[in-house]
């Protein structure tokens, strides 16, 4: 049985790095091929080795952009929640806010950098701004659509049967809406982490990922570019993979409230 | 909300527009932030964009339309690769193993990583702002379009082949139908990926006209009024977008094929 899983596991992961092996070993051929510059398209033996070198620089990018991540977004998560659950519990709430964020969250949060740029100046206040107005409408229009589908019955059931306020928060109203809230969790934190990359390229100071790349255009140097994706794609999966794996079997596995979500 | 209540709905859905910018109004009054325009200032420069005329063609006009123009190119590029390579994807075995690594590793990347290696390919202008706009669309639109084949019922494929259903009839009839909620939902996340990339990288590559470049530009002389107006087109663009043209399309083909979820 445990070895059946451990051969899965194997299994999927090597059918997960085979063909990025494989794509590589492509890449690689083409670049020494000569058929393009080597500039544009450096082989990937160069990108890992430039990210080994320059793995204390990388790492010191990466951190600047982790913190300001963490704070951006769980301000907007909490601010998110709270907001979107009083929008699902109360119609005027509702009626008050709703139209405010459908217009704002289509505008994609880097027209905001400009304006913050000229406010709060350049560096991490204006980052972590921008990082916390991106992901907060996602957070918010899901969870309020939650807490507005949860099904009348039961919140008048539990109601019926004399539960108190915060019983039917924490039993009903709660459970039922966390799979929405989860998902708006979820798309604010993708949000959150393009944007912030996408700002740090404008409103860039000395430190950041989206800064390392976009400094490394500045003197060509394309490795480094590459080496800087590769890291963001990795540190991202990783980010969801645990945060949200756990996450999701803490709460609305336990609570038996798996549904699709698409 | 506004469509269906008339008048009365409209109205709803206004005074919380019309409440926030009297609070910008107050604060501008109170002149705690120092660069911040009135909603008058930002306003007025809207209509003098709309009225100043260069080679006979509205300022307003000429941004806009240089932004819908790339959207429009991008977007299709992106739909045009991205559902046959879905398909594809989906039906064939080989390249789903050797694809799907690559794109859940590609997909969560913030797009505009790739712009500085654009720059240093294309240069400032056109070609990299559309193919950042393609790669913001493409890869959600082919993601999708590979999961929803890959979701069909396989009972429904077996017994149209065991009835002896030709090819085409088994793409138009069970195929298309069958992941048409899936494509949809990847079409509808691609618009405000390529719409994000769009403003993003006419900041970063800014070729003189489209909205992204002329807030860009007007942050180097400081015109926050210029800025306002730039964010109040994006604001409504944006909204005309959701309400107008995704919505309704939304409503049609997914009631149409009869794949409502939920």
């Amino acid at each position: 049985m445990k070895l059946g899983r451990a051969r899965g596991a194997i299994y999927s992961l090597g059918s997960f790095i085979l063909p990025l092996l494989l794509f590589c070993l492509i890449w690689e051929l083409i670049s020494h091929s000569g058929l393009v510059k080597p500039i544009l398209i450096p082989p990937p033996s160069k990108v890992f080795l430039e990210l080994f070198e320059d793995r204390a620089e990388i790492l010191t990018h990466l951190v600047a952009s982790l913190k300001r991540l963490v704070l951006g977004y769980s301000l907007a998560a909490l601010a998110g929640v709270a907001l979107g659950i009083s929008m699902g519990y109360n119609k005027y709430v509702h009626g008050y806010f709703h139209p405010i964020i459908s217009t704002l969250m289509p505008v994609p949060g880097i027209t905001w950098a400009p304006i913050l740029v000229l406010v709060l100046g350049f560096g991490d206040p204006t980052l972590v701004t921008v990082t916390f107005i991106a992901s907060l409408f996602p957070v918010v229009y899901n969870t309020s659509a939650g807490v507005s589908s949860i099904r009348k019955d039961h919140l008048w059931a539990a109601r019926i049967m004399g539960a108190s306020r915060f019983t039917i928060f924490s039993r009903v109203l709660l459970p039922s809406s966390a799979p929405f809230i989860l998902t708006g969790l979820k798309l604010g934190l993708a949000r959150a982490w393009r944007t912030l990359i996408a700002v740090e390229m404008i409103a860039a100071t000395l430190w950041g990922l989206g800064f390392f790349i976009f400094d490394a255009k500045e003197y060509l140097r394309t490795s480094d570019i590459y080496a800087g994706i590769v890291v963001m794609a990795i540190v991202f999966i990783i980010i969801e993979r645990t945060s949200f794996g756990t996450m999701e079997k803490r709460t609305i596995e336990k609570w038996g409230m798996v549904r699709d979500i698409g | 909300m506004a469509n269906r209540n008339g008048l009365k709905g409209f109205f709803l859905f206004l005074i919380p527009i019309i409440s926030l910018v009297a609070i910008w109004e107050a604060v501008y009054l109170m002149d705690i932030i120092k660069v911040l325009p009135s909603p008058a200032q930002a306003s007025n420069r809207l209509v003098s964009l709309a009225m100043t005329q260069r080679d006979g063609i509205p300022l307003l006009l000429r941004h806009v339309g240089t932004s819908f123009y790339r959207i429009c190119l991008g977007f299709s590029l992106a739909m045009l690769l991205g559902v046959p390579l879905g398909l594809l994807m989906g039906l064939n075995r080989y390249v789903n193993f050797l694809l799907k690594p690559l794109f859940s590793l590609v997909l969560p990347l913030p797009t505009l990583a790739w712009v500085p290696i654009l720059l240093i390919v294309f240069g400032m202008g056109d070609i990299t702002i559309v193919i950042a706009i393609f790669l913001g669309g493409f890869f959600s639109i082919t993601y999708n379009t590979a999961t929803g084949v890959r979701g069909i019922d396989r009972d429904l494929i077996r017994a149209a082949n065991t009835m002896g259903a030709s090819r085409l009839t088994m793409f138009t009839r069970i195929l298309l139908p069958g992941s048409m909620v899936s494509v949809i939902a990847g079409l509808r996340l691609a618009v405000g990926y390529s719409w994000r990339a769009l403003v993003g990288a006419e900041m970063l590559a800014a070729a003189g006209e489209g909205v992204g470049s002329f807030i860009f530009m007007a942050r180097q002389f400081s015109a926050v009024d210029d800025m306002f107006a730039g964010l109040v087109i994006i604001m409504l663009a944006g909204f005309v977008m959701e309400r107008f043209l995704i919505e309704p399309l939304e409503k049609r083909t997914v009631r149409r094929w009869g794949m409502t979820r939920d």
